[in-house]
Protein backbone atom coordinates (compact mmCIF):
# COMPACT_ATOMS: atom_id res chain seq x y z
CA UNK A 1 0.00 0.00 0.00
CA UNK A 2 1.20 3.52 -0.82
CA UNK A 3 0.71 6.33 1.66
CA UNK A 4 -1.35 9.12 0.10
CA UNK A 5 -1.58 11.40 3.15
CA UNK A 6 1.51 11.72 5.33
CA UNK A 7 1.33 14.05 8.32
CA UNK A 8 4.25 14.41 10.68
CA UNK A 9 4.33 16.47 13.85
CA UNK A 10 1.82 18.99 12.52
CA UNK A 11 1.36 22.11 14.64
CA UNK A 12 -0.97 25.04 14.06
CA UNK A 13 -1.13 27.97 16.41
CA UNK A 14 -3.51 30.72 15.35
CA UNK A 15 -2.46 34.32 15.80
CA UNK A 16 -3.30 35.83 19.20
CA UNK A 17 -3.95 32.45 20.83
CA UNK A 18 -2.07 30.90 23.73
CA UNK A 19 -2.41 27.21 22.88
CA UNK A 20 -2.05 25.45 19.53
CA UNK A 21 -5.25 24.30 17.80
CA UNK A 22 -3.30 21.33 16.43
CA UNK A 23 -0.44 20.15 18.59
CA UNK A 24 2.03 17.68 17.10
CA UNK A 25 -0.37 15.53 15.09
CA UNK A 26 1.08 12.64 13.05
CA UNK A 27 -0.73 10.02 10.98
CA UNK A 28 -0.65 8.29 7.61
CA UNK A 29 -3.50 7.39 5.28
CA UNK A 30 -2.97 4.73 2.62
CA UNK A 31 -4.15 4.95 -0.98
CA UNK A 32 -7.81 3.95 -1.24
CA UNK A 33 -8.33 4.04 2.52
CA UNK A 34 -11.51 5.38 4.14
CA UNK A 35 -10.22 7.43 7.05
CA UNK A 36 -12.31 9.23 9.67
CA UNK A 37 -11.26 12.03 11.96
CA UNK A 38 -13.53 12.33 14.98
CA UNK A 39 -13.59 14.81 17.79
CA UNK A 40 -15.72 17.42 19.46
CA UNK A 41 -16.02 21.03 18.27
CA UNK A 42 -12.71 22.84 18.56
CA UNK A 43 -10.72 19.60 18.77
CA UNK A 44 -8.70 20.52 15.68
CA UNK A 45 -10.49 18.56 12.92
CA UNK A 46 -11.26 21.45 10.60
CA UNK A 47 -7.90 23.10 11.26
CA UNK A 48 -6.17 19.88 10.22
CA UNK A 49 -8.31 19.43 7.12
CA UNK A 50 -7.76 23.10 6.15
CA UNK A 51 -3.98 22.63 6.33
CA UNK A 52 -4.12 19.37 4.39
CA UNK A 53 -6.12 21.04 1.63
CA UNK A 54 -3.73 24.04 1.39
CA UNK A 55 -6.30 26.62 2.52
CA UNK A 56 -4.54 27.32 5.82
CA UNK A 57 -0.83 27.74 6.56
CA UNK A 58 0.66 25.45 9.20
CA UNK A 59 2.95 26.61 11.98
CA UNK A 60 5.31 23.63 11.72
CA UNK A 61 5.51 20.00 10.71
CA UNK A 62 5.45 18.27 7.34
CA UNK A 63 2.49 17.24 5.22
CA UNK A 64 2.56 15.35 1.94
CA UNK A 65 -0.55 14.64 -0.10
CA UNK A 66 -0.32 12.17 -2.99
CA UNK A 67 3.44 12.46 -2.67
CA UNK A 68 3.47 16.27 -2.94
CA UNK A 69 4.61 18.68 -0.26
CA UNK A 70 1.73 21.04 0.63
CA UNK A 71 4.00 24.10 0.79
CA UNK A 72 6.31 23.60 -2.15
CA UNK A 73 3.88 21.74 -4.45
CA UNK A 74 0.54 23.26 -3.48
CA UNK A 75 -0.77 23.24 -7.04
CA UNK A 76 -0.10 19.51 -7.47
CA UNK A 77 -1.79 18.88 -4.11
CA UNK A 78 -4.87 20.86 -5.21
CA UNK A 79 -4.89 18.90 -8.43
CA UNK A 80 -5.13 15.65 -6.49
CA UNK A 81 -7.83 16.59 -3.99
CA UNK A 82 -11.51 17.36 -3.75
CA UNK A 83 -13.05 19.08 -0.77
CA UNK A 84 -16.41 19.67 0.81
CA UNK A 85 -15.98 22.55 3.23
CA UNK A 86 -17.60 22.60 6.62
CA UNK A 87 -18.70 26.20 6.15
CA UNK A 88 -20.72 26.86 2.98
CA UNK A 89 -18.52 28.34 0.27
CA UNK A 90 -21.14 28.99 -2.38
CA UNK A 91 -21.87 32.19 -4.26
CA UNK A 92 -25.41 32.81 -3.04
CA UNK A 93 -26.25 35.22 -5.85
CA UNK A 94 -25.51 32.69 -8.59
CA UNK A 95 -27.69 29.71 -9.43
CA UNK A 96 -26.76 26.24 -8.24
CA UNK A 97 -25.68 25.28 -11.75
CA UNK A 98 -23.58 28.43 -12.16
CA UNK A 99 -21.71 27.49 -8.99
CA UNK A 100 -21.01 24.03 -10.41
CA UNK A 101 -20.00 25.47 -13.81
CA UNK A 102 -17.60 27.85 -12.11
CA UNK A 103 -16.02 24.95 -10.20
CA UNK A 104 -15.74 22.79 -13.33
CA UNK A 105 -14.00 25.64 -15.17
CA UNK A 106 -11.62 26.32 -12.27
CA UNK A 107 -10.58 22.65 -12.33
CA UNK A 108 -10.07 22.82 -16.10
CA UNK A 109 -12.62 20.10 -16.78
CA UNK A 110 -14.74 21.97 -19.31
CA UNK A 111 -14.38 25.24 -21.22
CA UNK A 112 -16.32 28.00 -19.47
CA UNK A 113 -19.33 29.15 -21.46
CA UNK A 114 -21.88 31.78 -20.46
CA UNK A 115 -24.88 29.46 -20.15
CA UNK A 116 -25.70 25.86 -19.24
CA UNK A 117 -27.10 25.20 -22.71
CA UNK A 118 -23.82 26.26 -24.31
CA UNK A 119 -21.77 23.93 -22.11
CA UNK A 120 -20.59 20.59 -23.61
CA UNK A 121 -23.15 17.77 -23.57
CA UNK A 122 -20.89 15.71 -21.30
CA UNK A 123 -20.98 18.47 -18.67
CA UNK A 124 -24.75 18.83 -18.89
CA UNK A 125 -25.24 15.10 -18.51
CA UNK A 126 -22.78 14.79 -15.63
CA UNK A 127 -24.26 17.68 -13.66
CA UNK A 128 -27.84 16.52 -14.21
CA UNK A 129 -27.07 12.98 -13.06
CA UNK A 130 -25.03 14.05 -10.05
CA UNK A 131 -27.79 16.45 -9.07
CA UNK A 132 -30.30 13.60 -9.25
CA UNK A 133 -28.10 11.36 -7.10
CA UNK A 134 -28.12 13.77 -4.18
CA UNK A 135 -31.64 15.00 -4.92
CA UNK A 136 -31.05 18.54 -6.03
CA UNK A 137 -32.29 18.21 -9.62
CA UNK A 138 -35.26 20.52 -9.02
CA UNK A 139 -33.14 23.31 -7.60
CA UNK A 140 -30.35 23.26 -10.16
CA UNK A 141 -31.37 26.52 -11.82
CA UNK A 142 -32.47 28.39 -8.71
CA UNK A 143 -30.34 31.04 -7.01
CA UNK A 144 -28.48 29.53 -4.06
CA UNK A 145 -30.03 32.19 -1.81
CA UNK A 146 -33.42 30.60 -2.50
CA UNK A 147 -32.31 27.07 -1.62
CA UNK A 148 -32.80 25.55 1.83
CA UNK A 149 -29.73 24.84 3.95
CA UNK A 150 -29.95 21.12 3.15
CA UNK A 151 -30.24 21.76 -0.59
CA UNK A 152 -27.26 24.10 -0.49
CA UNK A 153 -25.26 21.36 1.25
CA UNK A 154 -26.21 18.91 -1.47
CA UNK A 155 -25.11 21.44 -4.06
CA UNK A 156 -21.69 21.63 -2.44
CA UNK A 157 -21.45 17.88 -2.67
CA UNK A 158 -22.36 17.82 -6.36
CA UNK A 159 -19.81 20.57 -6.96
CA UNK A 160 -17.02 18.64 -5.26
CA UNK A 161 -17.82 15.48 -7.21
CA UNK A 162 -17.79 17.11 -10.65
CA UNK A 163 -14.12 16.30 -10.79
CA UNK A 164 -12.79 12.95 -9.62
CA UNK A 165 -10.09 13.54 -7.03
CA UNK A 166 -7.53 11.01 -5.81
CA UNK A 167 -8.20 12.14 -2.25
CA UNK A 168 -11.62 13.40 -1.21
CA UNK A 169 -11.77 15.50 1.96
CA UNK A 170 -15.22 15.65 3.50
CA UNK A 171 -15.56 18.08 6.39
CA UNK A 172 -18.94 17.33 7.99
CA UNK A 173 -20.40 16.53 4.55
CA UNK A 174 -23.90 15.42 5.54
CA UNK A 175 -24.71 18.15 8.05
CA UNK A 176 -28.32 19.23 7.46
CA UNK A 177 -29.05 16.49 4.91
CA UNK A 178 -32.05 14.16 5.01
CA UNK A 179 -31.59 10.40 5.49
CA UNK A 180 -32.20 9.45 1.84
CA UNK A 181 -29.75 12.01 0.50
CA UNK A 182 -27.18 10.86 3.06
CA UNK A 183 -27.60 7.25 1.96
CA UNK A 184 -27.34 8.18 -1.73
CA UNK A 185 -24.22 10.20 -1.09
CA UNK A 186 -22.51 7.36 0.75
CA UNK A 187 -23.51 4.92 -1.99
CA UNK A 188 -21.92 7.22 -4.54
CA UNK A 189 -18.74 7.66 -2.50
CA UNK A 190 -18.53 3.88 -1.97
CA UNK A 191 -18.72 3.47 -5.76
CA UNK A 192 -15.93 6.00 -6.20
CA UNK A 193 -13.77 4.15 -3.71
CA UNK A 194 -14.52 0.75 -5.20
CA UNK A 195 -14.16 1.66 -8.86
CA UNK A 196 -11.53 4.39 -8.77
CA UNK A 197 -9.68 3.68 -5.53
CA UNK A 198 -10.43 7.16 -4.18
CA UNK A 199 -9.06 7.87 -0.72
CA UNK A 200 -11.66 9.45 1.57
CA UNK A 201 -10.78 11.61 4.56
CA UNK A 202 -13.88 12.28 6.64
CA UNK A 203 -14.71 14.41 9.62
CA UNK A 204 -18.22 13.97 10.91
CA UNK A 205 -20.54 14.52 13.81
CA UNK A 206 -22.56 11.45 12.82
CA UNK A 207 -20.37 8.82 14.47
CA UNK A 208 -22.33 6.01 12.77
CA UNK A 209 -21.03 7.27 9.40
CA UNK A 210 -17.53 6.32 10.56
CA UNK A 211 -18.51 2.68 11.26
CA UNK A 212 -17.61 1.63 7.73
CA UNK A 213 -14.24 3.32 7.69
CA UNK A 214 -10.89 1.56 7.61
CA UNK A 215 -9.33 3.76 10.27
CA UNK A 216 -10.74 6.09 12.88
CA UNK A 217 -8.66 8.76 14.59
CA UNK A 218 -9.94 10.50 17.69
CA UNK A 219 -8.53 14.00 18.00
CA UNK A 220 -8.84 15.71 21.34
CA UNK A 221 -7.63 19.22 22.17
CA UNK A 222 -5.33 19.24 19.14
CA UNK A 223 -3.76 15.84 19.80
CA UNK A 224 -4.47 12.38 18.47
CA UNK A 225 -5.93 10.32 21.30
CA UNK A 226 -6.59 7.05 19.46
CA UNK A 227 -5.98 5.95 15.89
CA UNK A 228 -6.96 2.44 14.76
CA UNK A 229 -9.60 0.44 12.83
CA UNK A 230 -13.14 0.87 14.25
CA UNK A 231 -13.25 -2.78 15.42
CA UNK A 232 -10.05 -2.30 17.38
CA UNK A 233 -11.33 0.93 18.88
CA UNK A 234 -14.53 -0.74 19.96
CA UNK A 235 -12.56 -3.63 21.47
CA UNK A 236 -10.17 -1.27 23.24
CA UNK A 237 -13.02 0.71 24.75
CA UNK A 238 -15.16 -2.41 25.40
CA UNK A 239 -18.02 -1.00 23.31
CA UNK A 240 -20.50 -2.53 20.86
CA UNK A 241 -20.65 0.46 18.53
CA UNK A 242 -18.39 3.32 17.57
CA UNK A 243 -20.86 5.69 19.26
CA UNK A 244 -20.38 3.75 22.50
CA UNK A 245 -16.62 3.66 22.05
CA UNK A 246 -16.58 7.42 21.58
CA UNK A 247 -18.70 7.93 24.71
CA UNK A 248 -16.47 5.54 26.65
CA UNK A 249 -13.42 7.52 25.56
CA UNK A 250 -15.00 10.83 26.59
CA UNK A 251 -16.00 9.37 29.98
CA UNK A 252 -12.46 8.18 30.55
CA UNK A 253 -11.10 11.66 29.96
CA UNK A 254 -9.86 13.29 33.17
CA UNK A 255 -11.67 16.44 34.25
CA UNK A 256 -14.89 15.78 32.32
CA UNK A 257 -17.94 15.98 34.59
CA UNK A 258 -21.37 14.58 33.68
CA UNK A 259 -22.82 17.95 32.59
CA UNK A 260 -19.91 18.72 30.32
CA UNK A 261 -20.02 15.18 28.95
CA UNK A 262 -23.71 15.66 28.11
CA UNK A 263 -22.93 18.87 26.22
CA UNK A 264 -20.04 17.22 24.41
CA UNK A 265 -22.21 14.29 23.35
CA UNK A 266 -24.91 16.60 22.00
CA UNK A 267 -22.47 18.74 20.04
CA UNK A 268 -20.72 15.61 18.77
CA UNK A 269 -23.97 14.22 17.48
CA UNK A 270 -23.80 11.08 19.62
CA UNK A 271 -26.76 12.21 21.72
CA UNK A 272 -29.44 14.08 19.77
CA UNK B 1 -34.62 10.49 -8.07
CA UNK B 2 -32.75 8.39 -10.61
CA UNK B 3 -29.38 6.80 -11.30
CA UNK B 4 -28.56 6.01 -7.70
CA UNK B 5 -25.76 3.73 -8.82
CA UNK B 6 -23.25 5.79 -10.77
CA UNK B 7 -21.55 4.29 -13.78
CA UNK B 8 -17.83 4.33 -14.26
CA UNK B 9 -18.38 6.85 -17.06
CA UNK B 10 -19.94 9.25 -14.56
CA UNK B 11 -17.23 8.62 -12.01
CA UNK B 12 -14.41 9.09 -14.49
CA UNK B 13 -13.18 12.61 -14.97
CA UNK B 14 -12.95 14.33 -18.39
CA UNK B 15 -9.45 14.42 -19.86
CA UNK B 16 -7.21 17.05 -18.25
CA UNK B 17 -6.15 19.92 -20.50
CA UNK B 18 -2.81 21.76 -20.79
CA UNK B 19 -1.89 24.14 -17.98
CA UNK B 20 -2.02 27.29 -20.12
CA UNK B 21 -5.55 26.42 -21.26
CA UNK B 22 -6.68 25.83 -17.70
CA UNK B 23 -5.21 29.11 -16.49
CA UNK B 24 -6.98 30.97 -19.27
CA UNK B 25 -10.25 29.11 -18.61
CA UNK B 26 -10.00 30.05 -14.92
CA UNK B 27 -9.46 33.73 -15.81
CA UNK B 28 -12.55 33.59 -18.06
CA UNK B 29 -14.64 31.90 -15.34
CA UNK B 30 -13.66 34.40 -12.64
CA UNK B 31 -14.23 37.32 -15.01
CA UNK B 32 -17.60 35.97 -16.15
CA UNK B 33 -18.73 35.54 -12.54
CA UNK B 34 -18.02 39.19 -11.74
CA UNK B 35 -19.72 40.35 -14.93
CA UNK B 36 -22.77 38.21 -14.07
CA UNK B 37 -22.86 39.66 -10.56
CA UNK B 38 -22.62 43.21 -11.92
CA UNK B 39 -25.47 42.58 -14.36
CA UNK B 40 -27.58 41.18 -11.52
CA UNK B 41 -27.02 44.34 -9.46
CA UNK B 42 -28.91 47.13 -11.22
CA UNK B 43 -27.83 49.58 -8.50
CA UNK B 44 -24.21 49.02 -9.48
CA UNK B 45 -24.93 49.74 -13.15
CA UNK B 46 -26.95 52.84 -12.19
CA UNK B 47 -24.07 54.07 -10.04
CA UNK B 48 -21.66 53.43 -12.90
CA UNK B 49 -23.74 55.73 -15.08
CA UNK B 50 -24.22 58.32 -12.34
CA UNK B 51 -20.50 58.65 -11.65
CA UNK B 52 -19.69 60.22 -15.05
CA UNK B 53 -22.44 62.80 -14.55
CA UNK B 54 -20.91 63.84 -11.23
CA UNK B 55 -17.26 63.61 -12.28
CA UNK B 56 -17.46 64.86 -15.84
CA UNK B 57 -20.66 66.89 -15.80
CA UNK B 58 -20.36 68.67 -12.46
CA UNK B 59 -16.65 68.75 -11.60
CA UNK B 60 -15.46 68.85 -15.22
CA UNK B 61 -18.11 71.34 -16.32
CA UNK B 62 -17.27 73.67 -13.46
CA UNK B 63 -13.55 73.52 -14.23
CA UNK B 64 -14.17 74.17 -17.92
CA UNK B 65 -16.22 77.27 -17.19
CA UNK B 66 -13.85 78.74 -14.60
CA UNK B 67 -10.32 77.53 -15.34
CA UNK B 68 -10.04 76.82 -19.04
CA UNK B 69 -9.03 80.30 -20.20
CA UNK B 70 -5.52 81.13 -21.47
CA UNK B 71 -4.32 77.56 -21.88
CA UNK B 72 -2.28 76.54 -24.97
CA UNK B 73 -4.54 73.50 -25.52
CA UNK B 74 -8.19 72.54 -25.60
CA UNK B 75 -8.97 72.06 -21.89
CA UNK B 76 -12.26 70.31 -22.63
CA UNK B 77 -10.59 67.51 -24.54
CA UNK B 78 -7.70 67.43 -22.04
CA UNK B 79 -10.19 66.75 -19.27
CA UNK B 80 -12.35 64.36 -21.29
CA UNK B 81 -9.40 62.04 -21.94
CA UNK B 82 -8.24 62.36 -18.32
CA UNK B 83 -11.71 61.54 -17.01
CA UNK B 84 -12.10 58.50 -19.26
CA UNK B 85 -8.83 57.08 -17.92
CA UNK B 86 -9.71 58.12 -14.38
CA UNK B 87 -13.03 56.29 -14.58
CA UNK B 88 -11.40 53.15 -15.97
CA UNK B 89 -8.72 53.05 -13.27
CA UNK B 90 -10.79 54.35 -10.36
CA UNK B 91 -13.84 52.15 -10.94
CA UNK B 92 -11.70 49.04 -11.36
CA UNK B 93 -9.86 49.88 -8.14
CA UNK B 94 -13.12 50.39 -6.25
CA UNK B 95 -14.75 47.24 -7.64
CA UNK B 96 -11.84 45.15 -6.42
CA UNK B 97 -13.25 45.37 -2.88
CA UNK B 98 -15.35 42.38 -4.00
CA UNK B 99 -12.29 40.32 -3.04
CA UNK B 100 -13.16 41.10 0.58
CA UNK B 101 -16.81 40.14 -0.05
CA UNK B 102 -15.59 36.80 -1.40
CA UNK B 103 -13.48 36.30 1.67
CA UNK B 104 -16.34 37.21 4.01
CA UNK B 105 -18.71 34.77 2.28
CA UNK B 106 -16.01 32.03 2.19
CA UNK B 107 -16.27 31.89 -1.60
CA UNK B 108 -12.58 32.74 -1.78
CA UNK B 109 -11.89 29.27 -0.30
CA UNK B 110 -13.60 27.72 -3.32
CA UNK B 111 -11.38 29.77 -5.65
CA UNK B 112 -8.16 29.28 -3.72
CA UNK B 113 -8.46 25.51 -3.40
CA UNK B 114 -8.67 25.21 -7.19
CA UNK B 115 -5.53 23.99 -8.98
CA UNK B 116 -4.85 27.26 -10.78
CA UNK B 117 -2.29 29.96 -10.09
CA UNK B 118 -3.27 32.78 -7.78
CA UNK B 119 -2.51 35.14 -10.67
CA UNK B 120 -5.31 33.61 -12.74
CA UNK B 121 -7.74 34.37 -9.90
CA UNK B 122 -6.50 37.93 -9.38
CA UNK B 123 -6.35 38.77 -13.09
CA UNK B 124 -9.86 37.33 -13.52
CA UNK B 125 -11.11 39.51 -10.66
CA UNK B 126 -9.50 42.60 -12.20
CA UNK B 127 -10.96 41.92 -15.64
CA UNK B 128 -14.37 41.27 -14.07
CA UNK B 129 -14.11 44.55 -12.17
CA UNK B 130 -13.23 46.26 -15.46
CA UNK B 131 -16.73 45.60 -16.75
CA UNK B 132 -18.31 48.33 -14.64
CA UNK B 133 -15.27 50.50 -15.36
CA UNK B 134 -15.97 50.27 -19.09
CA UNK B 135 -19.59 51.30 -18.48
CA UNK B 136 -18.45 54.40 -16.58
CA UNK B 137 -15.95 55.23 -19.34
CA UNK B 138 -18.72 55.02 -21.94
CA UNK B 139 -20.79 57.21 -19.61
CA UNK B 140 -18.01 59.84 -19.59
CA UNK B 141 -17.96 59.87 -23.39
CA UNK B 142 -21.75 60.27 -23.43
CA UNK B 143 -21.65 63.16 -20.92
CA UNK B 144 -18.79 64.67 -22.94
CA UNK B 145 -20.98 64.57 -26.05
CA UNK B 146 -23.72 66.44 -24.20
CA UNK B 147 -21.11 69.03 -23.21
CA UNK B 148 -19.97 69.33 -26.83
CA UNK B 149 -16.74 67.35 -26.35
CA UNK B 150 -16.06 64.68 -28.95
CA UNK B 151 -13.42 62.10 -29.76
CA UNK B 152 -12.40 61.01 -33.25
CA UNK B 153 -13.10 57.38 -34.15
CA UNK B 154 -9.36 56.75 -34.28
CA UNK B 155 -8.92 58.20 -30.79
CA UNK B 156 -11.87 56.25 -29.38
CA UNK B 157 -10.58 52.97 -30.81
CA UNK B 158 -7.10 53.72 -29.48
CA UNK B 159 -8.50 54.31 -25.98
CA UNK B 160 -10.60 51.16 -26.21
CA UNK B 161 -7.49 49.15 -27.10
CA UNK B 162 -5.63 50.59 -24.10
CA UNK B 163 -8.55 50.17 -21.68
CA UNK B 164 -7.69 46.59 -20.51
CA UNK B 165 -4.13 47.63 -19.65
CA UNK B 166 -5.36 50.68 -17.74
CA UNK B 167 -7.91 48.63 -15.81
CA UNK B 168 -5.22 46.06 -15.05
CA UNK B 169 -2.95 48.77 -13.63
CA UNK B 170 -5.71 50.10 -11.35
CA UNK B 171 -6.77 46.63 -10.29
CA UNK B 172 -3.20 45.55 -9.56
CA UNK B 173 -2.76 48.52 -7.23
CA UNK B 174 -6.04 47.61 -5.53
CA UNK B 175 -4.95 44.00 -4.91
CA UNK B 176 -2.16 45.32 -2.68
CA UNK B 177 -4.80 47.05 -0.55
CA UNK B 178 -7.13 44.03 -0.53
CA UNK B 179 -4.25 41.75 0.41
CA UNK B 180 -3.34 43.95 3.36
CA UNK B 181 -6.79 44.80 4.76
CA UNK B 182 -9.54 42.40 5.80
CA UNK B 183 -12.28 44.89 6.66
CA UNK B 184 -14.41 46.17 3.82
CA UNK B 185 -14.99 49.51 5.55
CA UNK B 186 -11.27 50.08 5.96
CA UNK B 187 -10.59 48.93 2.39
CA UNK B 188 -13.19 51.35 1.00
CA UNK B 189 -11.56 54.16 2.93
CA UNK B 190 -8.06 53.30 1.73
CA UNK B 191 -9.26 52.95 -1.86
CA UNK B 192 -10.81 56.41 -1.58
CA UNK B 193 -7.56 57.75 -0.12
CA UNK B 194 -5.71 56.38 -3.15
CA UNK B 195 -8.12 57.21 -5.94
CA UNK B 196 -9.02 60.79 -5.03
CA UNK B 197 -5.49 62.24 -4.70
CA UNK B 198 -4.46 60.15 -7.72
CA UNK B 199 -6.94 62.13 -9.81
CA UNK B 200 -5.03 65.33 -9.08
CA UNK B 201 -1.51 63.89 -8.92
CA UNK B 202 -1.79 62.04 -12.25
CA UNK B 203 -2.86 65.00 -14.34
CA UNK B 204 -6.43 63.86 -14.93
CA UNK B 205 -7.89 67.36 -14.70
CA UNK B 206 -4.89 69.54 -13.87
CA UNK B 207 -1.64 69.60 -15.86
CA UNK B 208 1.27 68.25 -13.78
CA UNK B 209 4.17 69.39 -15.97
CA UNK B 210 5.29 71.92 -13.34
CA UNK B 211 4.99 69.65 -10.26
CA UNK B 212 8.04 69.63 -7.98
CA UNK B 213 9.26 67.91 -4.81
CA UNK B 214 6.97 65.37 -3.18
CA UNK B 215 4.19 66.00 -5.68
CA UNK B 216 6.62 65.31 -8.53
CA UNK B 217 7.78 62.02 -6.95
CA UNK B 218 4.23 60.89 -6.19
CA UNK B 219 3.06 61.66 -9.70
CA UNK B 220 5.90 59.60 -11.19
CA UNK B 221 5.25 56.46 -9.13
CA UNK B 222 1.52 56.31 -9.85
CA UNK B 223 0.62 54.05 -12.78
CA UNK B 224 -2.31 56.34 -13.64
CA UNK B 225 0.07 59.20 -14.53
CA UNK B 226 1.41 57.11 -17.40
CA UNK B 227 -2.05 55.85 -18.34
CA UNK B 228 -3.35 59.40 -18.68
CA UNK B 229 -0.28 60.54 -20.60
CA UNK B 230 -0.39 57.58 -22.97
CA UNK B 231 -4.10 58.18 -23.62
CA UNK B 232 -3.43 61.84 -24.42
CA UNK B 233 -0.58 60.80 -26.72
CA UNK B 234 -2.97 58.54 -28.63
CA UNK B 235 -5.71 61.16 -28.84
CA UNK B 236 -3.50 64.12 -29.84
CA UNK B 237 -1.03 62.21 -32.05
CA UNK B 238 -0.20 64.29 -35.11
CA UNK B 239 -1.82 67.48 -33.80
CA UNK B 240 -0.13 70.73 -32.69
CA UNK B 241 -1.47 70.15 -29.16
CA UNK B 242 0.62 67.01 -28.67
CA UNK B 243 3.66 68.80 -27.20
CA UNK B 244 1.50 70.85 -24.82
CA UNK B 245 -0.35 67.92 -23.22
CA UNK B 246 1.97 64.90 -23.49
CA UNK B 247 4.82 64.59 -20.97
CA UNK B 248 6.50 61.30 -21.87
CA UNK B 249 7.39 59.30 -24.94
CA UNK B 250 4.47 56.85 -25.41
CA UNK B 251 6.90 53.92 -25.36
CA UNK B 252 8.15 55.04 -21.95
CA UNK B 253 4.57 55.39 -20.70
CA UNK B 254 3.72 51.92 -21.97
CA UNK B 255 6.79 50.43 -20.31
CA UNK B 256 6.10 52.29 -17.06
CA UNK B 257 2.46 51.08 -16.97
CA UNK B 258 3.52 47.51 -17.72
CA UNK B 259 6.36 47.60 -15.19
CA UNK B 260 4.36 49.17 -12.37
CA UNK B 261 1.41 46.87 -13.07
CA UNK B 262 3.58 43.75 -12.93
CA UNK B 263 5.22 44.92 -9.68
CA UNK B 264 1.83 45.71 -8.09
CA UNK B 265 0.37 42.43 -9.37
CA UNK B 266 3.21 40.32 -7.95
CA UNK B 267 3.19 42.07 -4.56
CA UNK B 268 -0.62 42.23 -4.39
CA UNK B 269 -1.16 38.59 -5.36
CA UNK B 270 1.41 37.45 -2.81
CA UNK B 271 -0.26 39.55 -0.09
CA UNK B 272 -3.73 38.32 -1.08
CA UNK B 273 -2.77 34.63 -1.09
CA UNK B 274 -0.94 35.05 2.20
CA UNK B 275 -3.82 36.89 3.86
CA UNK B 276 -6.18 34.04 2.99
CA UNK B 277 -3.86 31.32 4.33
CA UNK B 278 -2.27 33.01 7.33
CA UNK B 279 -4.63 33.20 10.25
Amino acid sequence: MTPVIEVEDLVKQYKKTKTPAVDGVSFTVQEGEFFAFLGQNGAGKTTTISILTTTLAKTSGTVRIAGFDIDRQAREVREAIGLIFQRPSLDRTMTAEQNIRFHAAMYGLYPYRPSFRLMPADYRDRVTRLADIVGIGDGLFKAVAKLSGGMARKLEIVRSLVHTPRVLFLDEPTQGMDALARRNLWDYIDSMRRELGTTVFLTTHYIDEAEGTDTVCLIDRGRIALCCPPAEMKATMGAATLDDAYVAYLRSRPGLDATTLGEVLVESGVRR
Amino acid sequence: MSALTPTTALLAEPARRPTWWRELNAVVAVTARDVTLALRTPGMIALSLLMPIVMMGLIGGNLMENMAGGLPFDFGQFMLVGMIVNMLVMTTTMSMTSLIDDSDSDFSSEMLVAPVSRYAIVVGKILGSSFTALITAVGVIAVGLVMGLTLSLHAALGLLALAPLMCLSGGALAVIVMGSIKSKKAANLVVMLITMPQMFLSGVIIPIGSSTGVLFVLSRILPMTYCVDLARAVVTAGTPEYDSVVLFNPAISLLAIAGLTVVCLVIGTWLYARSERER
